[in-house]
């Protein structure tokens, strides 16, 4: 994704964040390893969380699902999905009033293949400035 | 009806061995986890057995009023059309919960926990679903069973209940059982109350014959244990059926002031398909002749097959078992209107007109049978259809999926022994919330021991890493790679106290902040992340643990827990572990091992007070999950 400076982004209100937010809809197909189905990220938060230690929130009151880890080469990232995303949706399923534990089941149903997730993400810009670090 | 009869007693006898069974093992357990799960045999034993108590009464009285129906004059054949049975599956049970705000962000003391799981019942079959740990860090109630019942009727009643059990009281009762055993024998006559007296032992929980020959089933024994209170139930039927997720009411028993309570939203969410034998199993098979519209001379030799909402025309009877596509296939479902054709000039036999609208068109067919017999018996056929597809109603626009349930995972059973680590049991349901109550509890151990003045050197891996062990997801399958830890998380919260970051190291983009593991580069060797709970805990308990670990990584097990040690924890980490209570500057990433420089557990001064040491120990954190 390039930032092309003149060119309109979405801005989403999110609470009573005033942030730059772009909101994306990832489709994640599941790679078969073995016996297991694996995405290619990992996550963070949750409502039994300390939500404090999220270094990707804005909002350190913040207990919703981040992206912390987007693996290399996985469908995730093929897909799309980029670390410091907030995961809101899950095929249809909220994901910013849930445990950890919660979203981690909800991510990996064994009788899914595909995951779309809605996510959202900080402004183009500073999606850059990650993703240059 | 006397076979069916042996088959109940037969089933009867058996969950007697098991309710024994179940007994001796609950008396004889030690651990909460076990007489948990023996507690939950026996209450499913003893329900199985009254379900078949009750079972083998109906068919008496059935068979007597039968008897008497034979004997009376006016017993005319009964005309009674049946209709089939089909399979009822249950799966994907979800109950949510609603958590009070207090109960849910309190900080002190030990998390109430219950033990929960439901009982499914269609007639006499009893189906009961994993236990499930529930604390206040869950938002729902899921079982993953999926639960089938062969052979039910379109008037089924499925009853869900579901039962729980306060998981943390202290079981040693024993003389309530002695109590009960002598007032049981004092309200009976003497020689059967000897008797009970006898049975009333612990370990002796057969039930008592008498004279007659029917087994005298005792009301349940007292055992010593947890014991399961019935907290919800409902009850589903046929228009509860849905190929989709359906949210039911629960009728709760029970408030606040129960041991047992969970605070239930109120429903039951779940799926509950049904697949009727009409559907699923060909009803009828046989030779025709079929002509399409009225052409008289058009007639086709076909094999027909009556299954669902289809008759299957195959050219031969073959194809049918060599799967070949039939020749055509002719719609019978609720708007299909079946008659019997008059007798036509040239047939001897009369023919069977099946009518059907496809698009505005209606197109007719016409069979014809091989013999008369065999057109009555067609018929029969169709209207046996028509009939099933009325009663089972809904079930039969379609075909639902039902998914045969895996083989259930056998719970863990860990072995008694010294360490701290096998302390815990490790149950299905992927919570170990326990370990943070052992964690806990150890801690005050040794916060009122390191108030003394002595500071065991491994204390310093607990300053600043909280335990809120989780387990992670199941094992990647390669030998190769590392478990995931995320267990007594040197990975979270490793910010709050410490200020010097780990610059050094090239991953860690956030001062302090944890990353997880890579399980992306298998070549390493090892991280420092792999640290498993482990390991952590064999240095609590040798203290300057000086051995190396076992360094054999663990083949994934079926289950989806494996905080199993065995992942690769070589000796360095644990004396760069050790060496560093006594620094206080950022090591981790200084170390030769830890080259991807992710900060392992960072000590600062050996003092801290008790309230930051209670806070580190809580079980929020910022856990991090690889999907």
């Amino acid at each position: 994704m390039s930032f092309i400076p003149g060119q309109p982004v979405t801005a989403v209100v999110l609470h009573f964040q005033l942030s730059c937010a772009l909101q994306q809809r990832i489709e994640i197909c599941k790679l078969r390893q073995g016996e297991h189905l694996i995405l290619g990220f990992s996550i963070g938060g949750g409502i039994d969380q300390d939500p404090g230690q999220n270094p990707f929130s804005e909002d350190k009151s913040d207990k919703g699902i981040y992206v912390t880890r987007v693996t290399p080469g996985g469908p995730a990232e093929v897909a799309g999905l980029m670390m410091g995303d907030k995961v809101m949706q899950v095929n249809g399923w909220d994901m910013t009033m849930v445990t950890h534990d919660q979203a981690r089941k909800r991510l990996t149903k064994k009788n899914e293949d595909i995951v779309r997730l809605l996510v959202t993400r900080k402004s183009l810009e500073q999606a850059v400035r990650h993703s240059m670090m | 009806m006397p076979k069916q009869d042996s088959n109940i007693q037969k089933k009867i006898d058996h969950e007697i061995r098991m309710r024994d069974g179940a007994c001796k093992l609950l008396a004889a357990c030690s651990q909460r986890d076990q007489a948990l799960e023996a507690s939950k045999s026996l209450l499913t034993c003893n329900i199985r057995i009254m379900a078949f108590m009750s079972e083998l009464q109906r068919m008496k009285e059935a068979q007597v009023m039968q008897r008497v129906a034979l004997r009376s004059a006016d017993a005319g054949p009964t005309d009674d059309r049946l209709p089939c049975k089909g399979k009822v599956a249950i799966s994907d049970l979800r109950i949510p919960l609603m958590w009070k705000d207090t109960e849910y962000f309190k900080n002190k003391g030990e998390l109430h926990r219950c033990a929960v799981f439901c009982l499914l019942q269609v007639g006499a079959e009893i189906h009961d679903t994993d236990m499930v740990i529930v604390d206040r860090t869950l938002t729902d109630i899921c079982f993953d069973n999926t639960i089938v019942f062969s052979e039910a009727s379109p008037g089924f009643e499925l009853r869900v209940e579901m039962y729980s059990c306060c998981s943390e009281e202290d079981y040693s009762t024993g003389s309530t059982s002695r109590k009960l055993a002598s007032k049981l024998s004092s309200s009976l006559g003497r020689s059967a109350g000897k008797k009970l007296r006898v049975a009333m032992d612990p370990g002796a929980c057969s039930p008592i014959s008498n004279g007659g020959g029917a087994t005298l089933l005792l009301p349940l024994p007292t055992v010593v244990g947890p014991k399961y209170h019935l907290l919800a139930h409902t009850t589903l039927s046929l228009s509860h059926v849905q190929d989709s997720f359906r949210t039911h009411d629960l009728s709760i028993s029970g408030n606040e002031e129960c041991s047992h309570w969970v605070p239930l939203y109120g429903n039951v969410c779940c799926r509950l398909a049904a697949q009727p034998h009409c559907m699923t199993q060909q009803m009828m098979s046989g030779c025709l002749k079929v002509k399409f519209g009225g052409d008289p001379q058009s007639w086709t030799n076909v094999y027909g097959v009556l299954k669902g909402t289809n008759l299957f025309c195959y050219h031969r009877q073959e194809d049918v078992e060599a799967n070949i596509e039939p020749a055509f296939t002719i719609s019978i479902n609720k708007k299909t209107r079946i008659r019997a054709s008059e007798k036509d000039r040239h047939n001897k036999a009369q023919s069977i007109c099946i009518s059907n609208h496809y698009g505005g068109e209606e197109v007719t067919h016409t069979l014809s049978a091989d013999s008369r017999e065999d057109t009555h018996r067609w018929m029969e056929a169709f209207w046996q259809q028509f009939y099933d597809m009325s009663q089972w109603k809904q079930c039969c626009d379609d075909l639902m999926k039902i998914e045969l349930p895996s083989p259930r995972k056998p719970t863990l059973v860990t072995s008694k022994q010294g360490s701290l680590y096998h302390e815990m049991v490790i149950d299905t349901s992927d919570d170990i919330s326990t370990v943070t109550d052992i964690l806990a509890r150890r801690m005050e151990e040794l916060e009122l021991r390191s108030q003394l003045g002595t500071s065991p050197p491994w204390m310093s891996l607990f300053e600043e890493s909280p335990g809120c062990p989780r387990t992670h997801n199941r094992l990647p399958h390669s030998p190769l790679r590392c478990p995931r830890p995320g267990l007594l998380s040197s990975e979270a919260s490793l910010t709050s106290d410490s200020d010097s970051p780990c610059s050094t190291s090239p991953c860690s983009r956030y001062s302090g902040w944890a990353e997880p593991l890579s399980l992306s580069s298998p070549s390493s060797h090892f991280r420092p992340r792999t640290l498993s709970l482990d390991a952590k805990l064999s240095t609590l308990r040798g203290r300057g643990y000086g051995g190396v670990l076992q360094c054999s990584c663990q083949p994934p097990s079926s289950s989806s827990l494996a905080p199993i040690p065995a992942q690769c924890v070589p000796q360095a980490t644990l004396s760069c572990s050790s060496s560093t209570s006594s620094n206080s500057s950022s090591e981790g990433s200084h170390s030769p091992e830890l080259s991807d420089g992710t900060p392992f557990s960072r000590p600062s001064s050996a003092r801290q007070s008790l309230r930051n040491l209670r806070a580190k120990l809580d079980p929020r954190n910022w856990l991090q999950s690889q999907v």
